[in-house]
């Protein structure tokens, strides 16, 4: 990523325009969006609130279809999948981390974790070791039977994050991900997101407002009223500590 | 999401919500309970009915008689049942016996004891085809001429004439015996003859022997004796003769050695009657049997099952729109947790499969315990011997208020499991096409 090698996009958007009719109102959400992210970037897409960021995250992951433009997700056209092909190529090829974690109250810690992995069909007891080791990993090894009600807003998002690499996906989407957390709380989540992301070589999409949350990534992707301002690459000093 | 997945997720968010699963399962209890409670009742009336034709006599036995009168078509050529006839009828196909009938009118004398007795000739042959079970002595057989097979009552009906006690019966009467008198002469064996006079001719008297007294049946053959037709029919023709000389001419009866009046239909299989019954109507003889009567009464018994059930269904319907609201109720709570799913890449068959398990399962749960109730209630039915069949009629008595067979138990269950399928049937497809978006969205 850095220096001048050409590395294999993994995300190509071309032309992309979102327009939302409400009545008879049209709302342009994103105009004209091109924009190719490199495997194993990780690339943070800035701008204020209604700027159109989490729509661009949508498009990109497959939960809403471009009016105009197309998608191509490692070589394949996503805007052209059927619902039911829309929902395998998430099971393979996605993480979410989501901003109010959208946890499943009624089910532990290690069962939400492991909730990608039964959508995929593996068998409980590979599902159970994956999911534990992944707890372990964010920090909660003790809590693997805990209720989400029964942790605090950082463990819930920590249980989140378990969760986004579970299945060890080539893209992880995080919106806003730090957005309910408080300060020192949102350092150790970024921490803790991007180091998972750069271990295993992961392509990660972070949506946020907030410019401290910019830094930890690779590109950052200045978005205003539905169009790209300017792609800007983070100046970063090996092994920096942040 | 394998099938096991599937069920554990299930039964968790039907726990989640105990109450109301509960309340759900219980509409699908009494929806159930009063289909099978009602059906019951109908189907244990069809029993009696049943039984009570059986008591009549055999269901797959076909009496036919000679067409006398003018068919509905307007011809008046009537059909002779003959030697041949009855051959014609022995080999249509499912007829197991079939056997020419006479009936006549006797008098016996047994040592000092007479009867008037109604004698019916058969076809020794295949007397045993018919049904009669003996209690004393043989059934007739191929080589038996003057030997007679007596019904249960007879013995009761003979009497000493000697003696002043009428009563002084039965229970000294030797029946089966080489030494019985058969005769057309009613005054036979009477204190006080009342043949008018001397001139006229003596009827003639046949010795013949009693081999055999059948068991109890409850039907007509406890009153009548059997014998075979051909010495039968000859001894009531030289009997008729003798009667016709003696008043100058008048002509007692018809005389055709081979031609009969009546014939018997034994069928092997109690579903070919109807078929039977049918061809031998199309070779011009009347044909009837109990299978008729049954069916008009199955039909009336049809008719009260269908309002029966039709009943039951309301409640079971009633049942149905309740799991339909569980369901909907349901989505509105897990909105959420469905976008989630869908997110993290459920495929659309998989919430499908999730809804509709657990709608199937109240269905199927309901169907269970919903049986299981229908029996106590049917048994306390049954105990109580209220007599709800009285409203309908045709009630013999220890008969059964309520039958459920095991065929109504499996389909009950079966059909409040599909029930639960079809009621989930919305609510998943309403699931299924929720939008993952707005359902996350929502704070
Ligand atoms: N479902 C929708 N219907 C109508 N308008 C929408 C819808 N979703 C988003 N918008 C509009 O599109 C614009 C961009 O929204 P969004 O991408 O959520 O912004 P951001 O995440 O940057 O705050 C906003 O003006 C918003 O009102
Ligand atoms: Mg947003």
């Amino acid at each position: 990523m850095i220096g001048g090698d050409i590395i294999e996009s993994i995300i190509t958007i071309k032309d992309v325009s979102k327009i939302y009719r409400v009545g008879t109102e049209k709302v342009v959400a994103l105009e004209c969006i091109n924009l190719e992210i490199p495997k194993g970037e990780i690339c943070c897409i800035l701008g204020t609130s209604g700027s159109g960021k989490s729509t661009l995250l949508n498009l990109m992951a497959g939960l809403e279809r471009p009016t105009t433009g197309s998608i191509v997700i490692k070589g394949k056209n996503i805007e052209k999948m059927s619902e039911n092909g829309l929902a395998r190529f998430r099971q393979k090829n996605v993480g979410f981390i989501f901003q109010s974690y959208n946890l499943l109250p009624s089910l532990t810690a290690l069962e939400n974790v492991s909730l990608p992995l039964v959508f995929r069909g593996v068998s409980k007891k590979i599902r159970n070791q994956r999911a534990k080791k992944l707890l372990e990993q964010v920090g909660l090894g003790t809590r693997m039977n805990h209720k989400p009600n029964q942790m605090s807003g950082g463990q819930q998002q920590r249980v989140g994050i378990a969760r986004a690499f579970v299945a060890n996906p080539d893209i992880i989407f995080a919106d806003e991900p730090t957005g309910n957390l408080d300060s020192k709380t949102t350092v150790e989540i970024m921490n803790l997101i991007t180091n998972l992301a750069r271990e295993n070589n992961q392509t990660l999409i972070i949506v946020t407002h907030d410019v401290n949350i910019a830094k930890y990534a690779d590109r950052i992707v200045y978005i205003f009223d539905g169009n790209i301002k300017k792609i800007e690459k983070t100046v970063k000093v090996e092994g920096e500590v942040i | 999401m394998n099938s096991i997945d599937v069920i554990s997720m299930g039964l968790r968010n039907m726990w989640r919500r105990k109450t109301r699963t509960i309340l759900t399962v219980l509409g699908v209890i009494i929806g159930t309970s009063s289909i099978v409670i009602m059906l019951s009742l109908g189907i244990a009336m069809n029993e009696n009915f049943k039984k009570e034709v059986e008591s009549m006599g055999s269901l797959n036995i076909i009496e036919v008689s000679r067409n006398y009168g003018m068919r509905e078509g307007g011809s008046t050529k009537e059909v002779k049942l003959d030697d041949k006839a009855i051959a014609k009828i022995g080999a249509i196909e499912g007829v197991e016996a079939v056997t020419p009938l006479e009936f006549t009118y006797w008098k016996f004398g047994a040592g000092k004891y007479v009867g008037h007795v109604s004698v019916i000739g058969i076809d020794t042959k295949v007397m045993d085809k018919f049904n009669f079970e003996i209690e004393e002595g043989r059934l007739l057989d191929e080589s038996d001429t003057n030997a007679v097979v007596f019904g249960s009552y007879i013995p009761e009906m003979f009497y000493n004439p000697k003696s002043s006690y009428y009563y002084d019966s039965s229970s000294s009467v030797k029946l089966i015996s080489d030494k019985l008198i058969m005769t057309m002469n009613m005054d036979y064996g009477e204190r006080r003859s009342r043949q008018s006079s001397s001139n006229t001719e003596k009827l003639p008297e046949y010795k013949v022997k009693g081999v055999g007294i059948l068991k109890q049946s409850a039907g007509e053959t406890d009153y009548n004796a059997y014998m075979n037709i051909k010495y039968l029919k000859k001894i009531q023709e030289e009997s008729n003769r003798a009667r016709s000389r003696n008043s100058r001419g008048w002509d007692y009866g018809e005389s055709s050695s081979d031609s009969y009046n009546n014939a018997m239909v034994k069928v092997k299989d109690i579903n070919n009657v109807k078929e039977v019954q049918e061809k031998i109507k199309d070779m011009g003889f009347n044909a009837f049997s109990l299978t008729d009567i049954l069916e008009s009464m199955q039909k009336t018994s049809a008719s009260i099952q269908a309002i029966l059930g039709g009943i039951g269904a309301v409640s079971l319907l009633v049942a149905a729109l309740g799991i339909t609201n569980t369901m909907i109720m349901s989505i509105y709570e897990r909105t959420r947790e469905i976008g989630v799913m869908k997110v993290l890449g459920a495929e659309l068959g998989s919430i499908r499969r999730l809804f509709l398990f657990e709608a199937g399962l109240i269905g199927f749960m309901g169907g269970i315990l919903g049986i299981g109730f229908s029996l106590a209630v049917s048994l306390i039915l049954n105990k109580a011997g209220l007599s709800l069949g009285n409203f309908f009629g045709y009630m013999g008595e220890g008969s059964k208020v309520s039958v459920i067979p095991l065929w109504l138990m499996l389909a009950s269950v079966a059909f409040a499991t599909l029930i639960g399928l079809v009621s989930g049937y919305y609510p998943a497809r309403r699931a299924m096409k929720l939008s993952a978006l707005e359902a996350i969205k929502t704070e």
